[in-house]
């Protein structure tokens, strides 16, 4: 069997799932997207071709949130990334109990979405939030703070939240890269007198290279499609510091109703997550086969 | 050499405490109020400990699962663990055929060499580029006119489109990983293909595997959107629904909330308890010395 | 770890197979709405089933996620047949065809002859009514008496700069740091609804009954009331808490705070010791004033309305009925048990002047204070209007701005006005 074939026999399963779950929505959002059509408005729908794309890409109500939605991811992804390759190095350790730590390290993960809403509120709240006692008791502040009332502590706290959520995912995926590094490499190389830190640098790094490309492409992807903690924290305020696409894309849709609207600009955050999840992928995944 | 060794450990170990902190200790608190009552929640400082200790809540959840109607306890009360079944045949099922078609269809996008690789990786990325929210809407109308809404397999497969692009991704970066000399070695034995990836790749790649499995079971335990806007009869709510039911406009019921999150959490855990010992260290190094 | 995953693939399978094998579709009435008191509901259901004969189940869906769950079931058809519906999205719905109006349905007449008219003209869109009510109320004053106690504070205040002022005394008195509470957020019934109170306590409004804009006229109310909420959050006399948090109502109940607009019936909750450290202290008052204005409100209704899902019209509006007017026995019976029981706003035949649910609520407010802040509610007829939310939703960045001293008012103001004004001409109002 050529090599063409196999992968259509192999992938197919897989291929098939995904297509016919979303193809036929996607096609829809993508037909919306060409559309006027307000379903405040019914019996006005018509087809405008690309009109709804121009008007996002002329309009500041597309480029603020673009705006802030890579502040927010780039700051997501740096934070998730570092902590992350931290933990998963810790854990990659041999010692008793880690088997104990590594499973608990999923419960941030596995909190529902809204007691995370709920314990974040609850550990920033201005009056009787947690964080607020914690500090004033160790002295870091003087009196309680509205953490999420003002720029820049409002971005610094939601990607804060927003990476206690995601960390787990990050740290699962790369302690199973670190899997994949034979030991007998580490073994040769300590013989050789390599430093822990040339074995970071010259081992573990390069070899994890794979694992933190898909890290990088996933939690990218996860960042800039941002919703459920903009919701309910901030809801896009104070004086639209969060407004992020995400959020844009759901008043757009769920509110004001105007389904073109909501599904263009939809595609083109999709569209910029796929410039670059291929950038990244050719920087980092690539570099690695050649 | 062991005084250094000891270091290490005690290194570890406050490096593992740290973690804990970090992870656990917000879920700690959220444990200690489920013991509280509503309006000890609201106390300055906050009240760390429980203080009279108050199951409540947790009573009232596993009467009312049990005893049903007879036990008097409020209607969200009364279904929330029941739910816990649909919850756990969805994460399951996901997890289950993710791993089996991910992989299938990760092999050939890691190892063969054909025409149209990168298209089809980034095909099956694209779907997942687009936000959720947007796509929800054709989803919900797609399910009706099919006769598809309201039953939980709509939500296996949609959870499944959703979740297997990332398994595929990670699939196929773990397999990259595994040295082809391995394989030649298998092919040359006369194996086939489908030989090679039953007998060499996937039992190499069970930390790989058990990573995906861990990440599909988390994503779909706790989806929200689609199991909220797919339901329309109580038979068919997942344990996510059920939670975000205490809030009911006029009232919340945040002790429930709370205590409904405590006990959310619990399923997943022990998931990734049981599997997460497939995730063992220094698999490749000794198949290659082999 | 193979065999684990084939036997979770097996089971999978198995359970598939069995959950498609679907049940057999009950043809009774579907009601929905958001998980207040289920049993309750079903209980109500029982009593309608045995008087009319058909078969009524109620499913509800998350309160915070109601509206967006019902967008998406309406767009695919919906299998709902009455629905709850707030009347800050009625005229949405309305609009898109999801609800349908009962003004001509018979006996509709009898029933709206009992309500007050500005219940009913929250209940409409384009001249018609599109339901019947489930609860209804007003903003009132809720106020820490025992805040006022600690700074000497005889009398809750009248006017806003009173309120002010006495927010000093009590932060001077070392009660507490920051007394006024106002609901600042963005998002849905939070900094439009304060506004429009304070404007309305002003003696304004935001649109007048031809929707021409006028809260962006000079020194108009409701600038003097964005003015006024600016000085005070920038003294701290208003909580930096009401820019962010969701449910404000809660600080009360912690005792953080002294006054706050609020929603009648959170002051059950607040005088509730289960939920509340400060129960019994919390009393309610009017609104206070300013030029010569002695209070201001707005009210709200939640409705029950037919969805264009219906598929029995004639049920649906005997359900309707029952459920927002009178049962067989020619009795308000469904609304008045939510009222004797839950304190639930009672509308028929005026509010709160039933005398049996005067005696029921005044464990937690006082009915008279009540009743005669509800005359102050001011009819807010650009609410029902389907391109308000465009409008509001693009507002709440903008003047939070103001609040803040980020922006200018002047500016600002005048864009917001433009908006509307473009949106007006554009719905051809």
């Amino acid at each position: 069997m050529s090599p063409g074939l196999l992968a259509i026999f192999f992938s197919a399963p897989a291929v098939l799932i995904i297509a016919a779950t979303i193809l036929v929505p996607f096609g829809m959002a993508v037909f919306l997207s060409l559309h006027n059509w307000n379903l405040k408005r019914p019996g006005r729908e018509r087809f405008i071709g690309l009109e709804n794309y121009a008007d996002w890409l002329t309009d500041s109500d597309f480029w603020e949130p673009l705006r802030i939605t890579f502040t927010f991811a780039i700051g997501a992804v740096i934070l998730i990334l570092i902590v992350s390759l931290l933990i998963a190095l810790l854990l990659n350790e041999k010692f008793p109990g880690r088997g104990v730590v590594r499973a608990l390290l999923l419960v941030p993960w596995a909190i529902p979405s809204v007691v995370n809403a709920l314990l974040w509120k609850w550990l920033l709240d201005p009056n009787y939030g947690l964080i607020n006692a914690l500090f004033l008791e160790f002295r870091l502040i003087e009196t309680y703070q509205a953490w999420l009332g003002s720029m820049p502590g409002v971005m610094i706290w939601l990607t804060i939240a927003y990476s206690w959520i995601h960390i787990p995912l990050a740290t699962l995926l790369l302690l199973s890269g670190l899997q994949t590094i034979p030991d007998d490499i580490y073994e040769s190389a300590i013989v050789d007198g390599a430093s822990v830190w040339q074995r970071f640098a010259f081992i573990t790094l390069p070899l994890l290279r794979p694992m933190l490309s898909i890290v990088i492409i996933f939690e990218m992807i996860f960042a800039l499609k941002v919703f459920d903690i903009i919701f309910v924290l901030t809801a896009g305020g104070p004086a639209d510091a969060t407004n992020v696409l995400g959020w844009t894309i759901y008043t757009e849709t769920f509110r004001k109703l105007d389904f073109g609207a909501g599904s263009s600009i939809a595609m083109l955050l999709g569209a910029i997550t796929l410039a670059l999840a291929i950038l990244f992928y050719v920087f980092l995944d690539r570099g690695v086969e050649q | 050499m062991k005084a250094r060794a000891r270091l290490r450990l005690a290194v570890i170990y406050i490096g593992a405490a740290i973690v804990m902190l970090g992870t656990v200790g917000p879920f700690l608190w959220l444990v200690s109020s489920s013991f509280q009552y509503e309006r000890q929640l609201l106390n300055i400082p906050p009240q760390w400990l429980p203080n009279p200790v108050v199951l409540d809540s947790y009573r009232e959840i596993f009467e009312g699962a049990v005893l049903g109607e007879e036990s008097g306890v409020p209607y969200q009360s009364r279904i929330f663990l029941r739910s816990f079944a649909n919850s756990f045949f969805v994460a399951g099922s996901v997890a289950a055929i993710a791993v089996m078609t991910g992989a299938y269809a990760a092999y050939p996008l890691a190892r063969l060499d054909f025409r149209g690789r990168s298209t089809l990786l980034f095909g099956i990325l694209a779907s997942r580029l687009i936000p959720g929210l947007s796509l929800a809407i054709p989803i919900v109308l797609v399910a009706r006119q099919i006769g598809m809404s309201d039953k939980i397999v709509t939500l296996v497969f949609i959870n499944l489109s959703f979740i297997l692009p990332y398994v595929i991704w990670l699939l196929q970066s773990y397999f990259k990983s595994i040295p082809v000399e391995l394989e030649d070695a298998g092919r040359i034995d006369g194996c086939s293909r489908l030989q090679v990836v039953h007998k060499i790749i996937l039992p190499l790649s069970l930390p790989g595997m058990t990573s995906a499995a861990i990440l599909a079971f988390m994503l779909s335990w706790g989806e929200f959107l689609f199991a909220l806007l797919l339901a329309e009869t109580p038979a068919s709510y997942t344990s996510t629904v059920i939670v975000s039911l205490f809030a009911t406009d006029v009232d919340v019921n945040f002790v429930s909330i709370i205590t409904a999150g405590v006990l959310s959490v619990i399923p997943p855990i022990c998931f990734a308890l049981i599997f997460q010992r497939y995730i063992i260290s220094g698999l490749l190094s000794g198949s290659l010395k082999g | 770890m193979l065999r684990s995953f084939k036997f979770f693939a097996f089971l999978s399978v198995c359970i598939l197979l069995l959950t498609t094998v679907s049940l057999a579709q009950d043809d009774g009435l579907k009601l929905t709405g958001w998980p207040y008191q289920v049993d309750v509901v079903t209980e109500n259901l029982g009593r309608f089933t045995e008087q009319s004969g058909h078969d009524a189940v109620f499913l509800p869906f998350p309160s915070n996620e109601y509206r967006d769950k019902m967008v998406a079931s309406f767009v695919a058809g919906t299998e709902f047949d009455v629905a709850y519906v707030r009347d800050s999205y009625l005229a949405e719905w309305a609009a898109a065809g999801w609800i349908l109006p009962i003004t001509n349905l018979e006996g509709a007449d009898e029933l709206l002859a009992d309500l007050p008219q500005g219940i009913i003209d929250q209940m409409s869109y384009e001249g018609e009514v599109y339901g019947l009510p489930y609860y209804s109320g007003t903003q009132v004053l809720a106020y820490n008496q025992s805040h006022l106690d600690g700074a000497g504070i005889e009398a809750p205040p009248e006017t806003w700069d009173e309120m002010a002022a006495q927010a000093q005394m009590i932060k001077d008195a070392g009660v507490v740091e920051h007394p006024i509470l106002m609901e600042l957020r963005s998002g849905e019934n939070y900094l439009l609804r304060s506004l429009e109170i304070i404007t309305a306590a002003h003696g304004g409004r935001f649109f007048d009954e031809s929707y021409n804009p006028e809260f962006h006229l000079p020194d108009s109310p409701f600038r003097q009331g964005l003015e006024w909420i600016k000085a005070n959050l920038e003294s701290g006399l208003i909580d930096p808490a009401s820019l962010t948090n969701a449910e404000v109502d809660t600080l009360m109940m912690a005792g953080t705070n002294s006054f706050m607009a609020t929603t009648d019936y959170t002051l059950k909750a607040m005088n509730d010791p289960e939920q509340s450290n400060e129960a019994g202290n919390i009393k309610n008052g009017l609104i206070p004033g300013a030029n010569d204005q002695r209070s201001g409100t707005i009210g709200y209704v939640r409705l029950y309305s037919i969805t264009n899902g219906a598929q029995d019209m004639d049920a649906a509006w005997q359900l309707v009925q029952f459920l927002g007017g009178k049962d067989a026995t020619g009795e308000y019976y469904v609304g008045k048990r939510w009222a004797l029981e839950f304190g639930l706003g009672f509308s028929q035949g005026g509010l709160y002047e039933d005398e049996e649910v005067r005696n029921s609520i005044s464990g937690w407010i006082d009915p008279d204070l009540l009743s005669e802040q509800g005359n102050y509610a001011i009819s807010r007829a650009y609410r029902f209007v389907p391109f308000f939310s465009d409008w509001e939703i693009g507002s709440w960045g903008p003047l939070q701005a103001i609040i803040l001293g980020e922006a200018d008012a002047d500016d600002v103001l005048d864009e917001l006005a433009e908006e509307w004004i473009e949106l007006k001409e554009d719905w051809g109002y």
